[in-house]
């Protein structure tokens, strides 16, 4: 474990754990904090992880944690690490199982007080119509044709299929498809497990939320993205399913041999790797990049099916209801970027396990409504508290790969949530605060707030830091949990 | 009974200490705790048998590839494995025959049986390793 002495302090949200404090350190470890999210942060595994991380071969400058830090497997949730493209590696445990996990913010011409007496029955009609649950199955059964399509084409691929609008791919991190995606890269296995899996919500912490803007902290940024108070919004969290668990689960396997054969040491095997230029990484990151498309993809189906119940359901009552995509965004995921390192600009591999992209204003990667005012940097909070909208700033770039958080981040176990209280009670705490939740009662007793650190403290941070600042807060309404 | 396994703490994934007299042993109650996590078990009846074969570089690698196998069939099958028979095991082979019945929803989702600070230990009881899953 590590110790908070054993870290130096470089500013008042910045951590580092210099290169010397273990031998096989090729970088040193920074952590966005503040004392008491840090504090929080060294009662378990997590820095170490991130110790870890900073010894893979290639990594450049530092390794990064997002104050939204916990422990995980292999690298912590919340961090960030970048490889040369010429001599560093790919790791697939660095980017992890649910292969673009991401989160995507519609918002609608609703007003909240509209829909909140009716709120129950909305919520209802979402539970019964979207599929969620382990393991289930959607109303989609990809043919092998279909799935070469979605597997390079990802969003592109559902709005070309009539899921969505034209609009919905330009306001999509990568429009929705990484180019680098070869289908001939993804297993038969990760192919049977995608099947019927498209336009589904998952598990776990996958939810679908429907959302009031609460607080305006930049009204002209708000405008520009056509955010106001009382405003309706929809969120959809979900990443690339079975599919993307094979492909991870391929090649963290099928690379423990590589790492030998290129004589790299790792301090945990989780974190298995192969040359970014070598026939292994670059398959490895074809793949990923399918399974990335097809996560993409999945969320593009889930707006087409959420639009299509909200529409039914409020039919008479508002006609006209529209829900537009205001963008989406991955959070595990390994892209090719182009960074400064020292004086050069260099090309890396940005492995994001649980943080985003946060892009500054005048980046061409942007949308062109989005590029005067950088991108939408989106963090959802707990089914009970508040989520937030950032924009990316330019200083990320130097600061942290332009990198941002991903959520609130756990503070208590699954186990631990469970047995603090029940699924029951959580519904009827929230629905006292007039918040609607369905799901699984074990599924809700596990997403309790109480298992989440405090989102506002975490947003604090990285907004101090300058790797993103607040435009708006959001607080939800109706919450289902997949 | 001593128990062949208990949870240990982990913020955000599973993390599952298991025991075993022999290696056969510790691969089989590494299974049953897993299944155990996903559904209730205590009135299962098997009805169906899959034959597993699977490889791997060391002990490690076999036994995440093993649960990771059974990860794949509950998905793709929709069924839970409740009674497995280690019938072939060395350092990079193993076959098994598993016995499970059909599921209309688990109660968790395992995406994966991890490496993260795998190690297959050996003392003079028998075996244990600490196994992390991602859920």
């Amino acid at each position: 474990m590590v110790s908070k002495h054993e870290l130096t302090r470089i500013d008042e949200w910045l951590w580092e754990v210099p290169m010397g404090f273990r031998a096989d350190m090729r970088v040193p470890a920074r952590v966005y904090a503040d004392e008491a999210i840090l504090d929080a942060a060294l009662l378990d595994r997590s820095v170490e992880q991130l110790i870890n991380t900073a010894c893979l071969p290639g990594v450049v400058r530092f390794v990064l944690a997002m104050p939204d830090i916990h422990q995980g497997y292999g690298p912590p949730i919340g961090g960030v690490a970048a490889m040369s493209t010429t001599d560093g590696v790919i790791s697939p445990g660095a980017v992890g199982y649910d292969i673009n996990c991401g989160v995507r913010l519609l918002r609608s011409n609703l007003e909240a007080s509209q829909i909140r007496p009716r709120l129950g029955e909305i919520m209802d009609v979402l539970n019964n119509g979207l599929p969620s649950g382990v393991g289930r199955g959607g109303d989609v059964r990809l043919s092998e044709k279909d799935m070469d399509r979605v597997l390079e084409l990802g969003a592109q691929w559902a709005v070309a299929m009539g899921y969505g609008e034209p609009e919905d791919v330009d306001k999509t991190e990568e429009r929705g498809a990484m180019p680098m995606a070869s289908a001939g890269a993804v297993s038969s296995r990760a192919r049977k497990r995608g099947t019927d899996q498209l336009g589904t919500l998952g598990a776990g912490n996958h939810f679908v939320e429907i959302g009031e803007v609460s607080e305006l902290y930049d009204e002209r940024a708000a405008e520009s993205l056509g955010l106001y108070p009382g405003q309706v919004v929809v969120w959809i969290h979900s990443g690339s399913r079975g599919l993307g668990h094979q492909v991870c689960t391929d090649y963290v396997q099928s690379l423990q041999a590589s790492v030998y054969r290129y004589g790299i040491h790792l301090p945990d095997r989780e974190l298995v790797c192969a040359p970014v230029d070598s026939p292994e990484g670059k398959s490895y990151m074809a793949a990923m990049a399918c399974a990335a498309n097809y996560a993409w993809a999945n969320r593009q189906l889930l707006t087409h099916r959420v639009r299509e119940l909200l529409r039914q359901v409020l039919a008479a009552q508002f006609p006209h209801a529209a829900f537009s995509l205001v963008y989406d965004i991955a959070h595990n995921i390994a892209k090719l970027e182009e960074h400064q390192v020292g004086k050069n600009r260099v090309r890396v591999v940005v492995h994001r396990k649980g943080a985003t992209r946060s892009l500054g204003p005048g980046d061409a990667r942007l949308p062109a409504s989005y590029r005067q005012i950088g991108q939408p940097v989106l963090v959802p909070g707990d089914m009970g508290t508040g989520s937030y909208l950032l924009l990316g700033t330019n200083e990320a770039a130097e600061r942290s790969f332009s990198s941002s958080c991903h959520g609130a981040g756990r503070v208590m176990s699954r186990s631990a949530a469970t047995r603090a209280r029940r699924g029951q009670e959580v519904q009827r705490t929230l629905a006292e605060k007039g918040i609607e939740i369905r799901g699984p009662w074990k599924g809700l007793a596990e997403e309790a707030p109480e298992a989440y650190k405090d989102i506002d403290r975490v947003v604090d941070v990285v907004h101090k830091a300058g790797l993103a600042r607040k435009v708006c807060r959001l607080v939800p309404l109706g919450v289902l949990k997949g | 009974m001593i128990p062949t396994y208990h949870e240990l703490e982990h913020r955000a994934d599973m993390s599952l200490r298991v025991f075993g007299d022999d290696l056969r042993a510790l691969f089989a109650n590494a299974a049953r705790a897993m299944f155990e996590q996903l559904a209730d078990l205590s009135m299962a009846n098997p009805s169906t048998r899959r034959d597993i074969d699977v490889g791997g570089i060391d002990l490690e690698s076999l036994l995440v590839n093993w649960l990771n196998e059974l990860l794949y069939l509950h998905e793709v099958q929709r069924e839970v494995y409740s009674r497995f028979v280690v019938t072939e095991l060395t350092i990079r082979h193993m076959r098994a025959a598993v016995y499970g019945q059909p599921v209309t929803q688990a109660h968790l989702l395992i995406k994966a049986a991890t490496f993260h600070g795998l190690h297959i230990e050996k003392d003079c009881q028998g075996y244990g390793t600490t196994i992390v899953f991602d859920v």
